[in-house]
């Protein structure tokens, strides 16, 4: 919780420091700028060239490490551990959305999982096509009527944000019951679990980060629109406006020259 | 009787169930089984997958309308050998950049649910590949003759047209709107292009 607490006193110093982009007057840049919403793009970017760094020398050998030491198979029970301790969280979310149908799934997940999964290790939920979901704040704070994402944000090490989401981090970060457990047992439990789930986060993002990095001509960029087009939807069809999206995404085919 | 009437009724249906399947569909469904068979399952030499995604991909894809769209502004700019250049190089990498991708493929699942007008002559096909959580992709098309055009493919949200235009007109607006220098960035990043499968 004290990460998170200098997390925002960092982000805000950053921001004083590196300041906004300036505002395109010329009204096809200032089109793009408006789509990006990325007022803090040169300290985002900063940030960004921060987190490829730590990529680069810690994260990525972690990774390599990682997969050269434990077989698939047991990667995914760690996997599957871990991410069975989150279904407290998203059954949460889940009710608090006031999505009941998905808090029973995400109930009914855990208690197999947990029973006949030994704790988690084993899928066995899934084996039994019941549907992972997940659910966080920043999704409920959109469903309950904050409609707008505020400005896109790069977190510093995890990753592509937008206000109202890290604004949800946060709340996740206190909320998570399994963190209450663990805490009372000692406080390094609950740290060492959130190092784990950042750690198992990335190596999720692993290949997909190499795919983009190795393929884009401006990784922050593609990170950014594929970031906000994803979550864009998702939060449209929580929200049950997803043919509104639809109708919204009809972008413009400029000057059609197919006839000439 | 009953049965002679629906003897009778199934004649008169036969011909709209033989059709139940609608143009479009059929035209994407058609090419994913293509690529599937005959490039990611098929057991040839990776040249020759390279080769024959090429050709399909030349084929199923309206490539200068998507050109267009993700130069944005800067097709208008750009000379005629700016952007015949633009078009060999951008299908240069992305044939690569998907071949690497599909090389993931495991056997997967399409399963087609639908297809709906969009303004003008274009419209969507609906379709989830089998997995958990199920992924949703969504498939452009453009009329075109008789026949169809892919000009986007809209994965869990994420348009691959909409994210290739915001990553050109930043790379363009961080070099000054030349043209000339994405065309060369793109010829770089394909020559110098690591398969996945060969980094691990």
């Amino acid at each position: 919780m004290k990460f998170i607490r200098l997390l925002i006193l960092g982000l805000v110093l950053l921001g004083s420091v590196s300041g906004c982009a300036t505002r395109p007057t010329n009204p096809e840049d200032l089109a793009v700028y408006q789509q990006n919403n990325d007022p803090l793009e040169p300290m985002n970017r900063a940030i960004f060239r921060f987190n490829n760094v730590a990529d680069e020398y810690v994260m990525a050998p972690a990774v390599k490490g990682y997969r050269s030491v434990l077989p698939e198979t047991a990667r995914e029970c760690v996997g599957n551990f871990f991410s069975n301790l989150k279904q407290p969280l998203y059954f949460i979310n889940a009710v608090l959305q006031g999505d009941f149908k998905s808090a029973a799934t995400i109930t009914g997940r855990f208690a197999l999982n947990t029973v006949f999964g030994f704790f988690g290790v084993v899928d066995t939920a899934s084996a039994n096509e019941v549907p992972v979901i997940r659910r966080d704040f920043g999704q409920t704070l959109a469903v309950w009527g904050i409609k707008n994402s505020g400005p896109y944000l790069m977190l510093p090490l995890l990753g592509p944000s937008t206000v109202r989401d890290t604004a949800g981090l946060v709340v996740d970060a206190f909320a998570d019951p399994v963190d209450w457990v663990l805490y009372d047992q000692s406080p390094w439990l609950a740290y060492g679990r959130g190092v784990v789930d950042g750690f198992l986060g990335l190596e999720r993002a692993h290949d997909l980060m190499d795919d983009m990095k190795k393929n884009s001509t401006d990784y922050y960029a593609t990170m950014r629109s594929m970031y906000q087009q994803n979550r864009k939807k998702e939060i449209a069809v929580l929200r049950g406006e997803k043919e509104e999206m639809k109708a919204e995404y009809d972008f413009d085919f400029p000057d059609d020259e197919d006839e000439e | 009787m009953k049965k002679l009437y629906a003897f009778v009724l199934g004649i008169l249906l036969m011909p709209c169930l033989a059709r139940a399947e609608n143009p479009a569909i059929e035209f994407v469904h058609n090419t994913a089984d293509m690529v599937i068979n005959d490039i990611l399952i098929a057991d040839v030499s990776r040249e020759e997958k390279l080769e024959r995604f090429r050709t399909e991909f030349t084929q199923a894809l309206d490539l200068k309308n998507i050109g267009q769209f993700v130069l944005g502004v800067y097709w208008r700019k750009a000379t005629a050998e700016e952007k015949e250049d633009f078009l060999k190089a951008f299908m240069d990498l992305t044939t690569k950049t998907w071949a690497d991708r599909f090389d993931m493929y495991h056997g997967q699942k399409i399963i087609f649910t639908g297809a709906r007008n969009a303004e003008g002559n274009q419209l969507y096909v609906d379709s989830t590949i089998q997995n958990n959580p199920p992924v949703e992709v969504i498939w452009r098309l453009k009329q075109k003759g008789d026949g169809y055009r892919i000009i986007d493919i809209i994965i869990e949200g994420v348009s691959m047209a909409m994210s290739y235009r915001n990553e050109y007109s930043a790379f363009l607006q961080n070099h000054g709107g030349q043209v000339r220098e994405l065309i060369e960035e793109l010829q770089t990043k394909e020559k110098q292009f690591v398969w996945s499968a060969d980094k691990k």
